[in-house]
């Protein structure tokens, strides 16, 4: 066990240095924040003094060994537009994506393996039809056209705060995540309901689930104690990927809801060629991405020892 | 076969909606020729300004803004920043709506024979909103600190002919030679250049005093984003990031007449037009933009309930001609170009009337130096632009780059210019959708030629702003072989338009100038066509003014917060 996580581990700084390494050349060799603004040209002289104060009046191998540096300390320096602290700017976002990823999975979880769990158990009934029907809705819907629909019915009604709303009538936390969280957590929870119930039926049908009901065990004790943690398998790889694909999905899901986390930010910065913001958000991005799927594999390994083994 | 058979019709159908568009094309031509005749300009009209009335204290005025760069003058530079900027600071002299240069702190002002040393008169007793007096020193201060190269200012080169400014700038001195505040009630400015419009200037925020608290350079963040000034509203509490900025009424304002409002909520919503849209319809804004796609039905809507605002704004949209390389080298070629382009019809295609025709590159904002139909070729005349191409050797197939940016809602009138200038006047025009970035950068490139879609709006209320930067040959600043280091990226150079610029920078009298002014744009818009004006900047607004008194549009395309009150 201790060898396979020391493997993966290398593995893991390797695909960290190569991703922040092609990050770096794609956004400071390619594009000239100081060129311009709107249609006017920034004088020369101009452009000289904010080269120097972002640190790009250097060469591209030592900004790039700087920006290294840097980063393990834990300066992300600051953005070009209103020169800010990066890490301040993270610190306000990350809470919020981190709170409406963790409410995202949870609704994802507690939708898709109930529903999953129901219509593999009673496969062919009404419940399972429904399930089917609907997964196939949600998975069909992107994100964007739930979450515009959501914003131009919900928004404004019962607890759900309006957008826009000026920002001196105060909402509390609970009530502006649930609607983006929702409009995350609805395709994902489809996708896991469909796992579930495909691993389930396939555990069901297996000879120990036989065996386990022919010594007289109750049919709970078979489901939920037998069949449901090999069956789970799939799904928790599934939701390891799925962070990933929350952050994706956030940048829209935020967008809407003018949610302000991570994913908003990086839209805005994207907009604004904010290279340091775009450059630390994206790295946390893949060092994020990279730890999930490390702990997905060693969590992987440590449910099935074949793994570790080969 | 079924495929086959599928192609066939597809091809078919193409086939017939390529014969219906050149139908329809030819239809276009013909009718529009005939509109030309009996109605010479398309566009909406703009709306009353309102006449302003006593009002009342009191009240909170929401709008929405997008994040700006900096509130603080030292950096404010988008619309959004000054809109901010402007409330919280008064300089020497303010803009007023309609483009005038009035008295602010400073009471008036003098300059010597050649233009060279301002002397400004400064109002006593003005405070800042920390109580602190505001003196000749604030403006030392505040100068100073934008020049500081440490504050890196975006900004700074407005700064720029002030004696002592490059050595700031270069970091080998820590004040500015030039401006001297030993009395204060006076402030001294010497110029390295002849300059009789330099009051003109000191309207623009990045001139505002500072308070000594501000500290220099700009990088004390606490004072960056709840900057103490001198304007009739006052911050209540920091900038809260991307979630908004509260101001309230400064009660000892006296620089002119306070302000009514007792508070301005001002809302950061990130998607710009389209979320102050939303607002507005919902009642959470009493002030907004629009999406372009919605200016039709929104003007229906809120037009008749006296809640729309329409006016031409200190800006001009314009085609960028490359006049130094083939095919756009003469000024008789450039004219074809700009005969061959309807502009009615786009405006009335594709901007709907929102927009309204251009025939001059100074706006009509400017209304002293304003000269309607100085470009005697903004107009659309097929047959006169035939005949021109053909001697300036426009032919048949000649190519024609045409690059505009992407993404900013301009690809459907390029697309219509493109194909009137290939029907008029059988051109090949090479058009190409590029990101903005890139398409400045093409267009300094030397060897670069052809048109450009280009805007341009004026930083303080002179004509000079529009003619200098643009046409100059120093905004060149740069040989032949080398990209273009200014805004003239076209290139244009002509020894009597540069000559009568700097008649004009020292020409002491108003009136004096601005008729240099309009010698200067006639050469190089009338004759010359250095560049093709295609239509005004026209900007539209929802204004609430079922609640409030007063409200209208300032310069800067901002609401006119000073004066705005509740009813």
């Amino acid at each position: 066990m201790g060898k396979f996580v020391i493997r993966r581990a290398a593995q893991a700084i390797m695909v960290v240095i190569a991703a922040t390494m092609l990050l770096f050349l794609g956004l400071f060799v390619l594009g000239d924040p100081f060129a311009s603004t709107g249609d006017k040209v920034v004088p020369p002289a101009t452009q000289a003094i904010l080269r120097e104060k972002f640190g790009m009046d250097q060469s591209v191998p030592m900004q790039y060994l700087t920006y290294l540096g840097n980063l393990f300390t834990g300066d992300l320096g600051i953005d070009l537009n209103q020169r800010r602290p990066v890490a301040d700017m993270l610190g306000v976002a990350l809470p919020n994506s981190a709170r409406l990823a963790l409410i995202a999975i949870i609704i994802d979880i507690v939708i898709g393996v109930a529903a999953g769990i129901i219509a593999a158990v009673w496969r062919y009934s009404v419940w399972d039809v429904l399930v089917t029907i609907l997964t196939t809705l949600a998975i069909g819907l992107p994100t964007f056209v739930i979450g515009v629909w959501l914003r131009q019915t919900v928004s404004g009604f019962w607890i759900f705060p309006q957008v826009p709303r000026t920002f001196t009538e105060l909402a509390p936390w609970y009530t502006e995540v649930l609607l983006p969280a929702f409009t995350l957590a609805i395709v994902d929870a489809a996708f896991i309901a469909r796992l579930m119930r495909g691993s389930m039926l396939e555990v069901l049908r297996a000879d120990y689930i036989r065996t386990a009901r022919a010594k007289g065990l109750g049919e709970r004790t078979v489901i939920m104690k037998h069949a449901f943690r090999n069956s789970i398998i799939p799904v928790v790889t599934y939701i390891g990927i799925s962070i990933g694909v929350l952050l994706g999905g956030a940048i829209i899901t935020e967008t809407i809801f003018q949610y302000n986390g991570i994913g908003f930010l990086l839209y805005r910065s994207i907009l604004q060629q904010n290279q340091p913001v775009i450059m630390a958000i994206v790295t946390y991005a893949v060092l994020a991405y990279v730890a999930l799927s490390m702990i997905v594999d060693i969590l992987y390994a440590y449910l099935d020892p074949r793994i570790r083994l080969s | 076969m079924r495929k086959k058979a599928w192609l066939r019709t597809a091809a078919g159908l193409t086939a017939a909606a390529l014969v219906l568009t050149a139908c329809s094309q030819k239809e276009n031509t013909g009718t529009s020729e005939n509109e030309g005749a009996s109605t010479p300009s398309a566009g909406w009209p703009e709306t009353a300004v309102p006449e302003l009335k006593e009002g009342k204290k009191g009240g909170t005025f929401q709008l929405a803004i997008t994040e700006p760069t900096a509130i603080d003058p030292y950096n404010a530079q988008e619309s959004e920043g000054i809109l901010v900027a402007t409330q919280l600071f008064v300089g020497l002299t303010t803009v007023t709506y309609d483009g005038k240069t009035e008295p602010g702190v400073a009471d008036d002002w003098e300059t010597n024979d050649d233009c060279t040393e301002w002397t400004f008169n400064l109002k006593t007793g003005t405070k800042f909103h920390n109580g602190e007096e505001v003196n000749s020193e604030s403006f030392k201060r505040g100068w100073e600190r934008v020049a500081a190269k440490d504050s890196a200012s975006e900004v700074a080169y407005h700064l720029d002919g002030i004696e002592g400014f490059d050595e700031m700038q270069a970091g080998t001195a820590t004040a500015l030679s030039g401006v001297d505040a030993s009395d204060p009630a006076k402030l001294v400015v010497k110029l390295t250049d002849p300059n009789c419009e330099f009051y003109i200037r000191t309207s623009h925020t990045v001139f505002s005093p500072m308070p000594s608290t501000a500290g220099s350079p700009a990088t004390n963040t606490a004072f960056v984003d709840q900057p103490i000034g001198n304007g009739p509203f006052m911050m209540d509490g920091p900038w809260q990031h991307d979630v908004g900025i509260k101001l309230k009424r400064f009660d000892d304002y006296t620089v002119q007449d306070p302000a009514y409002l007792d508070t301005v909520e001002i809302t950061i919503a990130p998607n710009g037009s389209q979320d102050e849209y939303a607002g507005f319809q919902n009642g959470t804004f009493d002030w907004a933009r629009m999406p372009t796609p919605v200016l039709q039905q929104a003007r229906s809507t809120y037009e008749p309930q006296g809640q729309w605002i329409t006016r031409n704004t200190n800006g001009m949209n314009y085609l960028l001609t490359m006049v130094t390389q083939k095919p756009l080298d003469s000024a008789k070629a450039r004219k074809a170009i700009s005969l061959a382009i309807d502009r009615d019809s786009i405006i009335n295609g594709v901007f709907k009337g929102s927009q309204t025709p251009s025939t001059s590159l100074i706006p009509p904002v400017f209304t002293e130096a304003y000269q309607e139909g100085v470009c005697g070729d903004c107009h659309y005349d097929l047959d006169e632009a035939k005949k021109l191409a053909k001697e300036a050797g426009l032919t048949e197939g000649t190519e024609l780059t045409f690059q505009f940016n992407v993404d900013a809602g301009h690809e459907e009138w390029c697309a219509a210019v493109k194909d009137q200038l290939e029907t008029n006047l059988g051109l090949t025009v090479n058009m190409n959708g590029v990101q903005f970035t890139d398409l400045l950068n093409n267009e300094q490139q030397p060897g670069a030629s052809g048109i450009y879609r280009a805007a341009w709006g004026a930083d303080y209320p002179t004509p000079g702003n529009f003619l200098e930067p643009l046409l100059s040959t120093g905004a060149i600043g740069a040989e032949d072989n080398e990209p273009v280091t200014g805004d003239n990226r076209g290139r244009y150079s002509n020894k009597k338009f540069d000559d009568l610029l700097a008649d004009a920078l020292k020409e002491k009298d108003d009136a004096k100038r601005i008729t240099l002014y309009q010698q200067a744009e006639k050469i190089a818009i009338g004759d010359d066509q250095a560049l093709i004006p295609l239509w005004n900047r026209t900007q539209h607004r929802l204004a609430n003014t079922k609640d409030f008194i007063n409200v209208r549009m300032d310069f800067h395309e901002d609401p006119d917060l000073r004066v705005i009150s509740t009813k």
